[in-house]
């Protein structure tokens, strides 16, 4: 199925959106479990700061109850050491284990027993040792004896083991739980890289895809494309074919009217010799009004027959020129085209100089104007096209005004030139802008002598030249006329199948 | 042109109003040769090779030929070729007297052995002035006797 470049954008921008989503989801998912490790760790921390603090407490305790029992069985100093040396920190441990079971508000209670457990103890055990330091060690025993000190110290003892048990409890849950989220932290990352592989995968497939498709739809354009080229050839060459089909057509036409035009044109000729000896004849008979005969036949040889060959000889030699004018038109057409490189200036300048007296005999002048004169073109074909438009320009000048034509070659798109012949004669009414390139059509005044076929010729060359020829006249102000040639005839020649 | 060896014009042109005029023309240059006018090619052809087409026909005669290339039946040029080809006419003189004045044609024509090619003029005067010419050109020109 062809990817349209719609779902092409909306396909890979959805797995751009999935992936970024996993992407999110794995570094936030991370950010929490590394938190919550932090957490768990400090939790750890806690706990074994927590036990540590216990312990210690429980140590500094039984220090001091050991320091107690030895001194009061021996009164010996020496075994007061542990004594003073725990009794110091026995408070400071304790504001230890109070500090880190503070947010714990279920620790809050028994911590206060503990308080009052550890502080009647250390009394108990004040007192013992002041009772032995002051000789009254029986004293001393009996209050050793009254148990009080080691319902205390089990007390303490049951607490600490309890707490201690808790720490431991703590640290295996924190241990699980770390293990827990470092678990979850692999599974994450795992399915995270999953669906990004997917994504990936999922997109490059569809850029494959979307670039296979691209490719397809290219082949099939230039497939198209050269199947275009190869219809305008064919076209061309079609083309090629009936424009040769129908100057040939007018070359027999015209070649096969002239037989009979030959025939006409010569028995009224062997007919007007004829005529010579019948007037004569009848330049010698007598004038006769008698003989109403006579009278018809003199008439007839006198006026009548010369009449009518007259109109005879005018009408052939007529059909004459047209017959000739077709036939010079499909013979340029006929005539193989040469194209060579040629300056355009130069040319035209030669073609102006033809007509140039004719021109500056009335203080007119020709200016010409080309901005790029190189051309490839057929030397014959564009003399005669200038030439014709030129002469034109001289013919149909405004008798009122100094002649002004100027020729202007510019740079024209697709490798043409268009060359703007432009005069300052009576111009051209609208209506006849089309007809005058019409063959044995004349427009406005006929004050000059001509068939008609000089446009007409000169549109037959400019396209056979590859090119075109328009027009934009004012009448009573000017007329310009517009050559648009290829720079390079060959360029046409070459693609017009002959 | 001279008047013992009876040469013969043959003129080979489908139009009569031309073959008319030539004719008028070449009797006006003073050329009274026999003239046997053929509106179409087949029967030209059947009378210079004859009936079995081998050219026996023609053996002794002295011919020239005028011919127009459009013809109803074939072109001139087959009738040409033909002419230029057989033993016994190749040697009769042919002038080509046609409205063509394709130059591919006129050489094709000077290739295949016409010995005078010449376009009709259009305009009557010029015609009737080639033809005389031709007349005139005809009275003092040596035929050969075909072998």
């Amino acid at each position: 199925m062809p990817i349209s470049s719609n779902f092409f954008v909306r396909s890979t921008a959805a797995l751009l959106v999935v992936g970024l989503l996993a992407l999110l989801g794995i570094l936030g998912t991370t950010l929490w479990l590394v938190e919550q490790t932090q957490h768990y760790f400090d939790e750890v921390v806690e706990a074994r700061e927590a036990r540590t603090a216990t312990v210690d407490l429980r140590a500094a305790l039984q220090d001091a109850e050991t320091g107690q029992r030895g001194f009061i069985l021996t009164l010996d100093e020496r075994y007061l050491e542990p004594y003073n040396a725990a009794r110091e920190r026995v408070l400071p441990l304790y504001e230890v284990l109070s500090r880190v079971l503070a947010p714990y508000p279920q620790a809050a209670e028994p911590m206060q027993r503990l308080e009052q457990a550890i502080t009647l103890k250390l009394e108990e055990i004040d007192e013992t040792i002041a009772l032995a330091r002051g000789g009254q060690v029986a004293d001393a025993v009996a209050v050793i004896h009254t148990d009080e000190g080691k319902a205390l110290m089990d007390e303490a003892r049951v607490f600490f083991d309890a707490l201690i048990r808790a720490a431991d409890q703590r640290l295996i849950e924190g241990v699980e739980d770390q293990r827990g989220s470092a678990i979850a932290l692999r599974w994450i990352t795992i399915i995270g890289a999953i669906i990004i592989v997917l994504v990936v995968g999922g997109s490059a497939l569809t850029v494959v895809q979307y670039t296979r498709d691209l490719m397809a739809a290219r082949r099939e354009v230039e497939a198209a494309n050269s199947g275009l080229e190869a219809r305008v050839a064919e076209r061309t060459a079609d083309l090629g074919r009936a424009n040769e089909e129908i100057q040939r057509f007018a070359y027999i036409v015209t070649h096969d009217l002239r037989a009979p035009l030959v025939n006409i044109m010569g028995f009224t000729s062997e007919l007007e010799q004829s005529v010579v000896p019948i007037q004569r004849y009848m330049e010698t008979r007598p004038e006769d009004d008698e003989d109403p005969a006579l009278a018809e036949a003199r008439l007839a040889a006198r006026e009548d027959l010369p009449e009518a060959i007259g109109f005879i000889r005018s009408s052939t030699r007529k059909m004459d020129g047209l017959i000739n004018a077709i036939l010079k038109i499909s013979r340029e057409g006929r005539r193989p085209l040469r194209p060579e490189r040629l300056d355009i200036a130069a040319l035209l300048e030669g073609t102006a100089s033809a007509i140039h007296h004719q021109v500056s005999e009335n203080g007119g002048d020709i200016e010409i104007d080309i901005a790029n004169p190189k051309l490839t073109s057929d030397r014959m074909s564009l003399e005669q096209v200038f030439g014709n438009l030129l002469d034109n320009a001289v013919k149909y000048r405004d008798k009122s005004r100094p002649l002004k034509i100027r020729v202007v070659g510019r740079d024209a798109p697709g490798n043409r030139i268009f060359i703007d012949v432009e005069d300052n004669g009576r111009g051209i009414a609208p209506q006849d802008h089309e007809r005058v390139f019409e063959l044995f059509r004349r427009s406005g005044e006929q004050s000059q002598a001509g068939e008609g076929i000089g446009l007409a010729h000169v549109r037959t060359l400019v396209r056979n030249l590859g090119g075109d020829i328009t027009l934009t006249s004012e009448l009573g102000v000017g007329t310009t006329f517009r050559v648009s040639l290829p720079r390079d005839l060959r360029a046409i020649v070459g693609s017009s199948a002959k | 042109m001279n008047e013992a060896r009876a040469v013969t014009i043959i003129m080979v042109e489908d139009d009569e109003g031309h073959a008319r005029l030539i004719e008028k023309n070449i009797r006006r240059a003073g050329v009274n040769n026999e003239i046997i006018p053929f509106t179409n090619g087949t029967e030209a052809l059947t009378y210079l090779f004859g009936a079995d087409g081998s050219g026996e026909a023609s053996a002794g005669r002295h011919l020239l030929i005028l011919l127009d290339l459009n013809l109803p039946d074939m072109t001139g040029v087959d009738i040409l070729e033909k002419v230029k080809s057989n033993v016994h006419t190749k040697r009769s003189p042919v002038v080509v007297l046609t409205t063509t004045d394709d130059t591919r044609e006129i050489q094709r024509c000077y290739d295949l052995g016409a010995n005078v090619y010449i376009t009709k003029p259009v305009n009557y005067e010029g015609f009737a002035n080639a033809i005389r010419q031709l007349g005139l050109f005809f009275s003092v020109m040596q035929v050969p006797e075909t072998a």
